[in-house]
């Protein structure tokens, strides 16, 4: 992509920033174009680790004690009133005794990191990830909880993570937008769109979803009936029409932009349909990450697609699933295994094949849910939602490989040792691409805003998950 | 250089009281009038206040204002910012040929008395105060079918020249100013200020949707309150006033308390402890004899419809050749459901779902026949359980060509009770295993009837093994109709499967493969607060192929087509006869005549309330005037609070109504320049820009305010300025002093918005729908995925500011241009230049009809003469004629396209097609120069 704003607007958008990062990286977004190349500013703080990320992102709160957190006393407690004290309970009508955890935990790869046995794949790459125990966030609300996991904050209207990165770095391909958004073809995730909103950023940092399909972007194909040779003359006549009337104002570089543009589109009807097409995979590479098998191979192919963004010099990749799955507020068990079969051998593959590629190094891949659940059942069989513990796993980048982060109490209810907020989190990991997340804001509504907004939050990075 | 970016001043420097003592923005008007400098005015121009102070500052700076840009481009410029369409060709020709002095301001007045004008600036209003048709906060997004009439207030209230102070009074307190009470007679001018009342429940509210704990709903009502003080903030104090609620304002003189005693004057229309839900926000408010109007048109309407249908019906009965169904259920024996339906599948006998669905009961999950219909009452959470026959069938049909198919009616979207309507309708084909426990894989097709889109189709429903495979349909689920799927077999042991509406088939097919189709019963989903209620469920399978009784079955499905549209005719036509009902108001007013106390929240947390807050105005504004903090309302029905604090906002000659008058100034002034005299249109405070021309900002502030708040007054001085009329070329001398155009030596160039580049094309292309009031122009997400309005609904083609407006769901057209998805409020957009634009410009449907549409308007008006057709189609586009240059590579384009085409019947339409879309996507076209 190859984007710039209006120079008033820019100025108006920035406002006194002037200095700041924010505008050294936009500058630098702007440089691409040759007509701004005044002298391109080094985007980031510092050396930066690593260049992209790609979020797996598991939405309704995957159940850390069934999957990631090893609990014997929920099996010896099942059945019996939670003996820990109170608990924050969102339904709270249903709320039950303490439901054990019926899959068995096993250490994993040299680290011997627990997992649950429904993770067997994501046992192979104990060795390459990072285990955090100890998250916590704000909300016990979905959408909420998503927003302070996208955006850090509970409101909606704030540029999401992929927002800030892009504005913060900018784009290393032209063709190709710099932060795609990979949904599943059953529907949106909950919260939708706002999930990969720019927020109060301007419109070219948000996501671009890239459906599955003959269309990945909307009106990207050139429409029938007009021929390859038909639309190649139209595009040189709207340059010729559009060269000429910028003669007017030679120095106006936003309709220079706007005429680079109508190529970077033509460019972009052969770039996009390229990198969804798997043809060129290897049969290895296919049943890596589960192509041959029905259940996995609708997120496998994403996941194999995010790769390939990757490659071609994507910033940030968001995958998604559809509505909201690991909301287990029944049959929490059962679906659990569905689940699991269903993301554990692809979220794998993508770690083991871009290691493979040398391409771990400098990119991080996230699986991560919004919050975790209860120790108690919710009605028979379920869990409820839980903000004071959840886990995730990160991998690449520089963070430490085979290490598990933190802990939680003896029932996993809540972070106890070395916990980390979000915010945090978004700090940690805003540093390894480079950033520090107190210089990456932009002013809004009367303040500097932020990613982390580490004034009110607290935030700081989190050294002990570094290598 | 020009100071471009002044130095911002140290934020925590000094007291902020001391410093808010002498801001600029937080003091009275004074606004003094620049001397007449003899070198200002160019000979035989008179230049204004407004010339004056913009050329005191260039001079300064050793700059001059530029020449009067050409007559075609300040007409098209002024239709622009005024009307958000472009000139006539006709109007321009006039005006290019009308020398008269004032010809400006009399092409001015016309364009103020546009019903275009009031449209144009409503969007601007509706942004700043952030309407939508949506409630947001949730994932569900919820509708606000009402919310029109607040934004047709707006447009016939701006037309109208509504004195300003008077205007935002209404919207503040229109309840109170009206005097009335529910139950009173209704006259326009009461209904009018009833409605005004919309503004302060602009902000997002998830209160309807709001499932959790005490806590959690308790936060969420606030946030509803919260939204509104924040509108308020910005748009009329263009203030911050947000941070204040858990803290004292760090950069703004505005204390927490301050932020509370806000609060309490809103708070008695929000109380949160009793809580009224945004759909029970509603008044019923129709002026005598509207209502005896509505009802006999919906008569009239009913019979239409129910003749249509009957007519349709009557066709049928006679013409449809007989066919057994394999199995039916008409459902007139409630006893009896339970000995033809089962709450697991064919063959098991435990029961599936946790909890199971309950056969007769009426506490969801149940099933029950009601009234010779089947009613599905969902009891909330989550799904994985099905009402499913006892009886097993196959899917698959013998012969090639041969079908099966289930259908049934759809009598309504929702059950007794049940507050919204389902946004699904899910029924499954081939149940079998429920549990998951069997070794047969496949079956179990979940089809996700979508109310407003395609419906997925999910094999193996549910569990882990669950896939989407797919969809099919679009037409939507509606009460009324005949839905269903038909399987027919194709070669090879495939088969399509087929959405069926109303006996016909519905968008294009899937194809499943034998293994996805093992035998099995069909049964209706029951998931997730989904309830709904169906009749006449059939299984029929065709004649076998090649038997006569299939040829007439084919005949006879190919007349019901016809037949069909000619009845969705029909019937669309009667529906756009249709009025909405009379007087329902989604209103604003106060619950409570006896206020409760207002907590401060400590550290704006709910569940910390601290001391009460009695109503007060923030001090570094009110300084001791002593106005009220209530006034007596005529009806004594309410708190009085609001109306007290709307008088005490327009009271003339205080600091406030002086921000008000300045932000309302500054905002006008961007929506006409690009960017407003203060950049940080929502923020006025410490915190925010300096103004490039205080001065200036100072006199046209008072201009508005002695004006007696007139909007359109203010546009006369801003629009006939020499400066809003310069040419935008630029000049080598001045770039190189002010290449961003601060000091306004030129007019800047900047790209129309994107309702203004919507508008422009449809307007241009001659297919303008002429609506302009009622209900929005809905605009779902269609099979693809794309927001758009359907190019064949009734006002497809209306202005921008009719479209839906909803949250989450901006039309794709409009989000690639910067149309903001709504949260807060927008106060100013953001313009980008991205490739998206270009591809939208390029290869969207709605771009290639606009552009077919164009042509068509040239064949109308032009003939056959190139020449004339190209001069046409740049002046409705560009607002000028092609240049020597330009017309020559029209020319050429058009002889070369036309020789690409050749082997197609309709080369000619073809290249014209090109040659219209290409001017859509040049500069000159997209900005306002």
């Amino acid at each position: 992509m190859n984007p710039s704003m209006d120079f008033l607007s820019r100025r108006g958008f920035l406002g006194r920033s002037a200095g700041s990062l924010g505008f050294l990286a936009l500058q630098q977004l702007l440089s691409r174009d040759p007509l701004l190349a005044a002298g391109a500013v080094a985007p980031a703080h510092r050396r930066p680790k690593a260049r992209a990320v790609i979020s797996l992102f598991q939405h309704g709160g995957p159940s850390q004690m069934d999957l990631f957190d090893y609990k014997p006393a929920l099996n010896r407690w099942s059945g019996q009133p939670y003996p820990g004290g109170d608990l924050e309970v969102h339904f709270d009508k249903q709320a039950g005794n303490v439901l054990g955890a019926p899959y068995q935990f096993r250490p994993q790869g040299q680290c011997g990191m627990q997992l649950s046995e429904l993770l067997p794949h994501t046992g192979s790459i104990a060795d390459d990830i990072t285990l955090i125990r100890s998250m916590t966030t704000g909300s016990v609300d979905h959408e909420s909880a998503l927003r302070i996991m996208h955006t850090g904050r509970f409101l909606a209207g704030l540029p999401s993570m992929g927002s800030w990165v892009l504005y913060g770095l900018g784009s290393e391909n032209e063709n190709l937008p710099a932060y795609v958004v990979l949904s599943d073809p059953g529907g949106l995730p909950v919260d939708g769109e706002r999930n990969w909103s720019s927020g109060f950023l301007p419109a070219l940092y948000q996501g671009t979803p890239f459906r599955s399909g003959k269309t990945p972007v909307f009106h990207l194909q050139t429409p029938a009936g007009i021929s390859a040779e038909a639309r190649r003359h139209q595009l040189d006549f709207i340059t010729r029409l559009n060269r000429h009337q910028s003669e007017r104002d030679p120095a106006n570089s936003e309709w220079q932009a706007r005429l680079a543009q109508f190529e970077t589109a033509a460019r972009m009807q052969t770039a996009v349909p390229e990198v969804m097409d798997l043809s060129g995979e290897s049969a290895a590479t296919r049943r890596l990450y589960g192509l041959d098998n029905p259940v996995t191979a609708e997120y496998g192919r994403r996941c194999l697609i995010a790769r390939r963004l990757v490659e071609r010099g994507v910033r940030f990749v968001q995958l998604f699933l559809s509505g909201q799955p690991w909301d287990t507020h029944d049959k929490n068990a059962e679906r659990l295994k569905g689940l699991c079969a269903m993301t554990d051998q692809p979220s794998a593959a993508l770690v083991q094949d871009l290691k493979a590629r040398g391409l771990l190094d400098d990119t991080i891949v996230l699986w991560t849910g919004e919050f975790g659940r209860l120790p108690i059942s919710q009605g028979k069989d379920g869990r409820d939602h839980n903000r004071h513990a959840f886990s995730l796993w990160v991998a690449g980048g520089g963070f430490k490989a085979g290490h598990v982060h933190g802990a939680t109490d003896e029932f996993g209810y809540k972070a106890v040792q070395d916990v980390v907020s979000v915010h945090d989190f978004h700090a940690t990991l805003l540093g390894q691409l480079g950033l520090d997340h107190t210089r990456l804001h932009v002013p809004h509504e009367g303040r500097e805003a932020s990613l982390t907004d580490a004034e009110v939050t607290g935030a700081k990075p989190v050294p002990s998950l570094l290598a | 250089m020009l100071a471009m970016i002044e130095a911002a001043e140290p934020a925590a420097s000094g007291s902020l009281f001391t410093r808010a003592q002498t801001h600029w923005a937080f003091q009275p008007l004074s606004a003094s009038v620049p001397g007449r400098g003899s070198d200002l005015a160019s000979p035989g121009s008179e230049v204004g206040p407004l010339d004056r102070f913009v050329a005191q500052r260039l001079r300064a700076h050793g700059l001059s204002p530029s020449p009067q840009a050409d007559a075609a481009t300040r007409l098209r410029r002024m239709s622009l910012v005024l009307t958000g369409l472009p000139p006539t060709p006709e109007d321009l020709q006039a005006f290019v040929a009308d020398h008269r002095p004032e010809a400006t301001e009399i092409w001015l007045e016309r364009l103020l008395a546009s019903p275009a004008y009031g449209e144009r600036w409503a969007q601007h209003w509706l942004d700043a105060v952030g309407y939508a048709d949506s409630n947001g906060y949730f994932n569900a997004d919820s509708d606000r079918p009402l919310a029109f009439r607040y934004r047709d207030y707006v447009i016939r209230s701006i037309n109208q020249d509504k004195p300003f102070d008077r205007w935002i009074r209404e919207q503040l307190a229109g309840d109170e100013l009206a005097g009335w009470k529910p139950g009173d007679p209704v006259t326009p001018e009461i209904r009018e200020l009833l409605e005004a009342t919309h503004f302060l429940r602009n902000g997002q509210d998830g209160t309807g949707e709001s499932d959790g704990n005490p806590d959690e709903v308790r936060v969420d009502r606030y946030y509803a309150l919260e939204a509104c003080q924040q509108i308020i903030g910005s748009s009329l104090l263009g203030l911050t006033v947000q941070c204040a609620k858990c803290h004292d304002h760090k950069f703004e003189p505005i204390t927490q308390k301050d932020y509370y005693a806000l609060q309490a004057f809103f708070y008695p229309a929000f109380p949160i402890e009793d809580w009224v839900k945004p759909n029970d926000r509603v008044i019923e408010a129709p002026l005598s004899g509207e209502h005896e109007a509505w009802l006999a048109a919906e008569r009239r309407w009913e019979n239409g419809e129910a003749q249509a249908r009957a007519g349709l019906s009557g066709w049928k009965a006679e013409h449809q050749p007989p066919l057994k169904p394999l199995w039916e259920d008409s459902f007139e024996d409630p006893g009896s459901l339970g000995d033809r339906w089962s709450n697991t599948v064919p063959g098991e006998d435990q029961p599936a779902g946790s909890p199971p669905v309950s056969i007769g009961g009426s506490v969801g999950p149940a099933a029950r026949v009601k009234e010779g219909v089947l009613q599905l009452i969902e009891g909330g959470g989550s799904g994985d359980r099905w009402l499913s026959t006892r009886q097993r069938f196959s899917w698959q049909p013998p012969l090639v060509g041969d079908w099966i198919q289930v259908t049934f009616d759809l009598v309504a979207l929702k059950t007794d009770g049940q507050a919204q309507d389902s946004d699904r309708i899910g029924y499954v084909l081939a149940t079998h295993d429920f549990a998951d426990r069997g070794t047969q894989s496949g079956g179990n097709l979940l089809i996700d009837g979508h109310p407003t889109g395609a419906s997925t189709v999910h094999l193996d429903y549910p569990g882990a093994d669950s896939k989407s495979i797919g969809s099919i349909g679009g037409q939507g689920y509606r009460a009324g109709h005949n839905y269903g799927v038909r399987i027919t077999r194709l070669e090879k042991d495939r088969f399509s499967l087929q959405h069926w509406v109303d006996g016909m088939a519905d968008g294009t097919p899937l194809t499943l493969s034998a293994s996805d189709l093992p035998p099995g019963g069909f049964g209706f989903e029951l998931c997730c607060g989904r309830g709904f209620q169906v009749d006449q469920v059939r299984i029929n399978t065709s004649p076998r192929v090649g038997t006569p009784e299939h040829e007439r079955w084919l005949a006879y499905e190919g007349a019901l087509k016809t037949q069909v549209q000619e009845r969705d005719r029909r019937l669309a036509f009667l529906k756009a006869q249709r009025l909405p009902k009379p007087g329902r108001i989604a209103w604003v007013s106060d619950v409570h005549l006896e206020p409760r106390p207002v907590p401060l929240l400590k550290r704006g947390n709910p569940k910390t309330p601290g001391e009460p807050v009695e109503p007060a105005f923030p001090g570094f504004l009110d300084r001791g005037q002593k106005l009220p903090a209530a006034l007596p309302v005529p009806h004594g029905r309410t708190t009085g609070r609001r109306l007290a604090w709307a008088h005490w906002l327009t009271t003339p000659g205080t600091p406030q109504a002086a921000l008000l008058a300045r932000v309302t100034v500054n905002r006008i002034w961007q929506q006409c320049w690009g960017v407003g005299l203060v950049e940080t249109s929502e923020n006025l405070g410490l915190s925010g820009a300096p103004p490039t021309h205080p001065e200036l900002l100072e006199w046209l502030a008072a201009e508005f305010v002695n004006s007696g708040w007139s909007l359109k007054h203010l546009h006369r001085q801003i629009l006939c300025s020499r400066t809003f009329q310069q040419s935008s070329a630029p000049r080598a001398e001045a770039m190189s002093v002010d290449p961003a155009n601060r000091g306004l030596w030129r007019f800047p160039v900047h790209r129309l918005d994107a309702e203004g580049i919507r508008d422009l094309i449809i307007a241009a292309s001659g297919v303008l729908d002429p609506k302009s009031s009622g209900p929005y122009v809905p605009t779902p997400r269609n099979g693809d995925g794309e927001v758009l309005a359907d190019e064949s609904a009734p006002g497809a083609r209306a202005r921008s500011v009719y479209l839906q407006h909803r949250r989450t769901q901006v039309p794709t057209w409009l989000v690639n241009f910067d149309a903001p998805s709504l949260v807060f409020n927008c106060t100013r957009r953001a313009r980008t230049t991205m490739p998206l634009q270009s591809l939208s410009l390029l290869n969207s449907e709605f771009t290639l009809q606009r552009a077919r549409d164009l042509v068509l308007r040239l064949d109308r008006e032009c003939g056959v003469s190139e020449r004339a057709r190209i001069q046409r189609a740049f002046l409705l586009v560009c607002g000028r004629e092609p240049d020597a240059s330009e017309r020559s590579a029209s020319e050429e384009f058009l002889r070369h396209q036309l020789s690409l085409y050749t082997a197609h019947p309709d080369s000619n339409q073809r290249a014209w097609r090109d040659f219209a879309q290409s001017l859509f996507t040049l500069n000159d076209c997209l900005y306002l120069r």
